[in-house]
């Protein structure tokens, strides 16, 4: 699983990490039913906490992304699809308009026009 | 013609030229026979005639079956090929003569202790099959193999500002079944040395064996792999340890290759320092290759990404 960070994100750890664990689902490197690798290998690997890690992989669990599985670890849940992507994309555009000065309703009314 | 369809008439003669000479003099030979040797030549083991026709029969099939097994792969290298055939010749040539010459001992004496073996004979079935070996290999080397990876080793793009990481591991369930037996075998030899049933030094001789079986395949089980801009760490078993870390600036560059046990000789840490494998399952391997010239190879999920993150990691070094 790559994951990627970037260090000038202001949000806090664990949003970061549970954004870049849905980044890499959401572009295929992860198909539903695929284990993620233990959260401790995820945590050494960034130098951080295991609990960040584990906060992280509970958020994407409430959010549908990921199964948790007595014995057989986490697993990326069945029902994840594209959404997540987009989602993940959405959440890139909205800071990228912030970054413009335009707010989320500007965006949603972008969004219209085009449609 | 294929080798493994070769190989299967092949060593089917080889059987035949093990097993049929003794089958063949039966009448000549005594019963129980001499089967080993001692210092000075004296026989100081024998076996019953079929006893020995299944050793005979067992040290080669075993070894035929393996050969046949391994035959589809083994010719997709060139160091394969050559394992491959010397195995094979020099494996035949040496069950052959080893039948013989047990034989030949045994011919026409009148018990087993009356059988002499000549010192030449035994010289010859040390020193034969391993020439044979050697010129068989290097007959069947074939092509040098051509350059495994690709010129341009796989790249990330990362934008500035961006850290990342890779993570990925592999289990193999088997060493675990296996250790896990061992330890069963541990555990019902230590009831029975308990209740009295077996000695303490019949366990003492399995003993060492038994934890070594149990230890490699707690370690073998799984493996896990990390990429950041430390360099590479892999750790080994359920517990991440032992641990091997590689800085990234001994890495040349990282790429993907299939490596399969049948090539690089069965499962485990596999090879000669400077071409090693660590190797828990056929497939999808990582290769790194070091700026001596060595390489290692780790059997590995998703390998591809971690590779790329490799080169792209060393190349940032390299500008910065």
């Amino acid at each position: 699983m790559l994951l990627t960070l970037d260090l000038n994100d202001a949000r806090p750890l664990h949003e970061q990490v549970a954004a870049a664990i849905r980044r890499a689902i959401g572009e295929g490197h992860y198909v539903p039913g695929d284990r993620l690798p233990p959260a401790r290998d995820i945590a050494a690997a960034l130098g951080i906490n295991s609990n960040t890690v584990l906060r992280a992989l509970r958020e994407l669990r409430d959010e549908g992304l990921l199964e948790f599985r007595r014995g057989r670890g986490v697993s990326v849940s069945a029902r994840a699809d594209g959404r997540a992507l987009l989602r993940e994309r959405a959440r890139e555009l909205l800071d990228e308009a912030r970054k413009y000065g335009y707010r989320r309703e500007d965006l949603i009314t972008l969004i219209e026009e085009l449609a | 013609m294929n080798l493994r369809t070769a190989a299967l008439p092949a060593g089917a003669v080889v059987a035949a030229a093990v097993v049929a000479p003794p089958l063949a003099l039966r009448d000549r030979l005594p019963d129980p026979m001499a089967i080993h040797w001692g210092p000075g030549m004296v026989p100081d083991n024998a076996a019953s005639f079929s006893v020995h026709l299944i050793m005979m029969a067992a040290l080669w099939g075993l070894l035929w079956l393996g050969l046949v097994a391994a035959a589809r792969r083994a010719v997709d290298s060139r160091p394969g090929r050559v394992s491959w055939w010397a195995l094979f010749s020099g494996g035949a040539l040496f069950a052959i003569l080893i039948s013989a010459t047990t034989l030949w001992a045994n011919l026409d004496a009148p018990v087993w202790t009356d059988a002499r073996l000549d010192p030449l004979a035994t010289a010859a079935v040390v020193i034969l099959p391993l020439a044979v070996a050697v010129l068989s290999g290097y007959l069947g080397r074939g092509e040098p193999d051509p350059p495994a990876y690709d010129a341009q080793p796989p790249r990330l793009r990362l934008r500035s500002g961006e850290r990342a990481v890779w993570v990925s591991r592999i289990s193999n369930p088997w060493p675990l079944i296996i250790s896990g037996a061992g330890a069963a075998v541990l555990f019902v030899l230590g009831t029975l040395e308990m209740t009295g049933f077996v000695r303490m030094s019949s366990i003492a001789a399995v003993l060492p064996a038994l934890v070594v079986v149990l230890l490699v395949g707690l370690f073998a089980s799984s493996l896990s792999a990390r990429v950041s801009e430390d360099g590479l760490v892999l750790a080994f078993g359920p517990f991440g340890w032992p641990v091997r870390r590689i800085r990234l600036d001994k890495i040349h560059h990282a790429h993907v290759e299939e490596r399969y046990p049948s090539q690089v000789g069965g499962w485990g840490l596999r090879g000669l320092p400077g071409r090693t494998t660590i190797m828990l399952r056929g497939g999808e391997c990582l290769i790194l290759t070091y700026h001596s010239g060595g390489r290692l190879g780790v059997s590995i999920d998703d390998a591809e990404r971690g590779a790329a993150l490799i080169n792209t990691l060393i190349a940032e070094r390299t500008a910065a």
